[in-house]
């Protein structure tokens, strides 16, 4: 869209060692941009970068077409929600919501109506006069937020702000942040190492591992289309493959060998040529798993395997099958009344199915990437 | 660039003061103890070993020796005395603690020098504890308490005491108690749990505190000076005797080398076991 | 469950009446009615009325030795908080060469023994020819009491949250705000206990003072020392009654006024 907010090419090392490598971004007007990707990745020093805490090696920032790369933190439209909210401890609720007006020399009237406003805002009127420690971490989070966003800052930068909350209260603030920000119309650049609050929170989402960004792009397309297979593993769980191309069937399809398996059909949206190695994610709840041989659809790729491990969930199961030495992870949602049916069991053969649509060819593989699934598919077949 | 001159226009004033002030006279009495001494008293011209013949004559070895055997003796008592003090007192609740605390340091805010003359006057020949002592039949009623190396003793223990119960406190508060219900638990008696878990779980605390009252007894000058007599003087006292009664800077400084080589041993080895235990506990780690 | 060993307790108990009764003796005999310390004479208050009768020799010496103390003190104490506060704040603030040198060198008074340090600042002054007197004591106890003051400091310093300072220049707040709004307001009951705990090792050091006062510039210790050695140790006995009377209430006011402190802002 409109290329608000733009960093170009920033470099950042610690000691020599690259925490930012050349990372490139593009920020649109009023949108909620997330940060994901493990600790370590970078995604805090580019943020501290972004609030001037930090001076980068190469590369700078444009807001709204003016260089901000040598502006110190207190000259930039920009404001903080730190992680550990940084509330001032000696001040109250009142005194630090109004802090920012306060430094920009604001008259005492304006302060006043503009405090009583953004308390309102966050629902904590009522406790005004209190010191941060008497508030819960709920409240100290909007606090916190309110605080940042008095100042009216062009970029609102949110350095992991729900991760010293439970659960249930960050589900909660994950729905306030959400009305604050239809509220305030103003861009969120929201750092988190949770893919579940990337996805929900998200208009677009920027993957990064190793101090490099892997991948942006809408929720459902970091999901459904990862470019790698980090992003792949690192939000949600799937399956890898390692095939070669042995026949293409069509214009957009081809047919891949993969080790010990049948040929299997999977959409070529990267116009691979015949012989190419490509590594294929498929993601478990993709998979179809049934006793008996599901009737020959279009595009629909089967393989006989072996019940392995069985994971009762509730709303879904998780299994662990065996085809050919390879073994898949598949989850199964229960849409019908579970009691009735015979539920399948270790040692039986089942029937696996996918769409070929559903096998995603990926651009990147590094084997390591395997670690960060949630069950490693690693110990031998029996 | 622009962090660095940060740092150092911060960290320059006391850098400089702390050279100025302590670094630099501390190289001062090295070199001075090298130098002659002039007619007046001051420091003359040209270097000369002869001060260190003046010192390594016969009588100082055994004011050494008993500079060493002092400090010495005053921290294993304050050790063995503080040990079971630190015991009781991190086995309290906190409040209480924090009150006991209070008392035992209470008593070194009053002036250290009016301490030790509260003991000169109860060991005085008509002090009430002589007196007492002397009724009981305890001591001779015309012996003479003060002015040795009992009293110089007793006075250091008093005096330091209170340096070795903080930091042993500071390391038995640490210590997980359960860690002796364990021990009972496999078997060990009452003062082998306490010998063979306590002791070493608190081995940071105790060599603090051996640090902090070993090194200062070593330097003492006032208490030896007040409550002891010629046969208990201590490095200390000669050092103020070569200043202000023989006026022989060269030969104090001297003496001021010999004590800071003293003091330079415990030093170097309390780092070195710190050292130790580091590189011990890492190479477990890994 | 077996009964816990009494040992440690009596141990405790022990060393508390070891450490109070001189002080009670010394507080006793200040009512006695006898020139030198010994058998009970009857209840006086001469000591005290010869005390604070200013016409007295002993009287004018001790009230201006009082004076030279306080004056010592509060020049040593602000100077040190000054360069102490600095000094903590450069070692918590950056990692580097510099500052394990600078480490060492705060570190390094703390264990050195006082006459060592007494001995070597009279050599420095001599070396100068420097004329000894108050300043050459301001000097002197500045140089201890700056470690002091470092070190409390930077015990606070552990607990202080970095990012505080972040957020307010993230708030628009300039470096000279970030102090006067932040650090002042957080780092001052810190400051306070290094400055408090400068001026009572100010005010109680002898042998330092010993070495590096001059002629008319005694301070109470030091004082007290001569009246020992020549003058009348009752009278001594009065002034120390008077000293801890003082210290006592200071110490008791002060842990009150920080513990207050601290319940209002708890470190989180």
């Amino acid at each position: 869209m409109d290329g608000f907010i733009e960093l170009r090419g920033i470099r950042k090392k610690f000691q020599g060692v690259p925490a930012v490598d050349d990372a490139s971004l593009t920020l649109n007007r009023g949108e909620v941009f997330s940060l994901l990707g493990p600790s370590g990745c970078g995604k805090t020093t580019l943020l501290r970068i972004l609030g001037g805490f930090e001076t980068p090696d190469a590369g700078r920032i444009i807001i709204d077409g003016q260089d901000i790369t040598d502006l110190p933190p207190n000259k930039r439209p920009i404001n903080t929600v730190f992680q550990n909210y940084a509330l001032f401890p000696h001040l109250t609720l009142w005194d630090n919501v109004g802090f920012g007006l306060k430094m920009a020399g604001r008259p005492r009237k304006f302060i006043d109506s503009e405090v009583e406003r953004m308390l309102d805002l966050v629902d904590l009127l009522d406790h005004a006069e209190k010191k941060p420690h008497q508030i819960s971490g709920g409240q100290k989070q909007r606090v916190a937020i309110a605080r940042a966003l008095i100042n009216k800052p062009q970029l609102l930068l949110l350095d992991e702000p729900l991760a010293a909350l439970d659960l249930k209260l960050r589900q909660r603030m994950l729905l306030e942040l959400d009305r604050i920000h239809d509220e305030v119309g103003i861009t969120f650049l929201y750092v988190t190492h949770d893919q579940g609050e990337a996805m929900s929170l998200s208009d677009r989402i920027a993957v990064m591992n190793h101090g490099k960004i892997e991948q942006i792009g809408r929720p459902m397309e970091v999901y459904e289309a990862p470019s790698s297979s980090f992003v792949a593993a690192f939000i949600g769980d799937t399956n890898f493959f390692k095939a070669n191309v042995s026949a293409s069937a069509d214009a957009d399809y081809s047919r891949l060998s993969i080790d010990k398996l049948p040929p299997v059909l999977a959409y070529n949206d990267k116009k691979l040529q015949t012989g190419q190695q490509v590594y294929l994610s498929i993601r478990p709840e993709k998979f179809r798993i049934q006793r008996e041989k599901p009737s020959d659809g279009e595009r629909l790729n089967m393989l006989k395997g072996k019940v392995l491990d069985i994971i009762y969930l509730g709303s879904n199961t998780k299994f662990r099958v065996e085809c050919g030495g390879h073994i898949l992870m598949i989850t199964q949602q229960h849409a019908r009344f579970m009691l009735d049916t015979s539920p399948l069991t270790w040692e039986e053969e089942v029937w696996v199915s996918w769409n070929a649509d559903d096998g995603y060819m990926l651009q990147r593989y590094e084997e390591a990437d395997t670690r960060l699934l949630n069950l490693p598919a690693e110990e031998p077949v029996p | 660039m622009k962090r660095s001159w940060r740092e150092w226009a911060i960290s320059l004033p006391s850098m400089g003061w702390l050279v100025f002030f302590f670094v630099i006279p501390t190289i001062l009495v090295c070199g001075i103890a090298f130098k002659p001494r002039s007619i007046n008293g001051g420091i003359g011209d040209g270097w000369t070993l002869g001060t260190w013949l003046d010192v390594l004559q016969p009588s100082y070895p055994l004011v050494v020796w008993r500079t060493l055997w002092l400090s010495g003796m005053t921290t294993l008592i304050c050790l063995l005395v503080s040990v079971p003090v630190a015991y009781w007192l991190a086995r309290l609740s906190r409040e209480a603690r924090n009150w006991m605390l209070l008392l035992i340091i209470l008593p070194f805010w009053t002036n250290f020098l009016i301490r030790v003359f509260a003991w000169w006057s109860l060991l005085h020949s008509q002090g009430w504890l002589k007196q007492a002592l002397a009724w009981v039949g305890l001591v001779s009623p015309d012996a003479q308490l003060l002015y040795n190396e009992w009293a110089v003793l007793l006075v250091l223990v008093y005096t330091y005491i209170p340096f070795a119960i903080l930091p042993l406190f500071a390391s038995a508060e640490k210590f997980d108690f359960s860690l002796l219900d364990a021990a009972r638990d496999l078997g060990a008696g009452k003062l082998r749990a306490f010998v063979s878990v306590f002791l070493p779980g608190i081995s940071q605390g105790m060599i603090t505190a051996f640090v902090v009252v070993f090194i200062p007894a070593l330097g003492s000058y006032a208490i030896p000076d007040i409550v002891g007599g010629p046969q208990s003087e201590m490095i200390g006292n000669k050092i103020a005797q070569k200043v202000f009664v023989d006026r022989n800077l060269p030969h104090a400084s001297a003496l001021a080398t010999l004590l800071a080589l003293v003091v330079l041993l415990p030093v170097l080895y309390s780092i070195f076991t710190q050292r130790r235990q580091k590189r011990g506990n890492g190479g477990r780690r890994s | 469950m077996r009964k816990r060993s009494r040992l440690p307790m009596f141990v405790t108990l022990g060393v508390l009446l070891f450490l109070y009764a001189p002080i009670l003796v010394l507080i006793l005999y200040s009512f006695n009615d006898s020139r030198y310390p010994g058998a009970w004479q009857g209840f006086t208050l001469k000591w005290y009325r010869m005390l604070l009768e200013a016409n007295s020799v002993e009287a004018r010496d001790i009230w201006r030795a009082t004076r030279n103390t306080l004056v010592v003190a509060f020049a040593a104490t602000i100077i040190s908080m000054v360069f102490g506060t600095m000094a903590a704040w450069a070692m918590y603030r950056f990692r580097s060469r510099l500052q394990s040198l600078h480490q060492m060198l705060v570190y390094a008074p703390l264990v050195v023994p006082d006459i060592l340090m007494g001995i070597s600042l009279l050599m420095l002054f001599v070396n100068m020819s420097v004329n000894l007197g108050l300043t050459t004591i301001v000097v002197s106890h500045t140089t201890f009491c700056i470690s002091y003051v470092a070190l409390v400091v930077l015990g606070r310093l552990q607990d202080f949250d970095h990012t505080l300072v972040d957020a307010a220049r993230d708030l628009g707040a300039n470096g000279f705000a970030v102090c006067v709004r932040i650090l002042l307001p957080l780092l001052g009951p810190g400051i306070a206990a290094g400055g408090l705990l400068a001026f009572t090792l100010s005010v109680d050091d002898f042998v330092i003072t010993f070495f590096t006062a001059g002629p008319g510039s005694t301070t109470l210790p030091v004082q007290v020392y001569s009246m020992m050695r020549h003058g009348t140790p009752t009278l001594i006995n009065a002034l120390s009654v008077i000293f801890i009377i003082v210290t006592f209430s200071v110490v008791i006011f002060s842990q009150r006024v920080l513990q207050r402190k601290n319940n209002t802002h708890p470190h989180i």
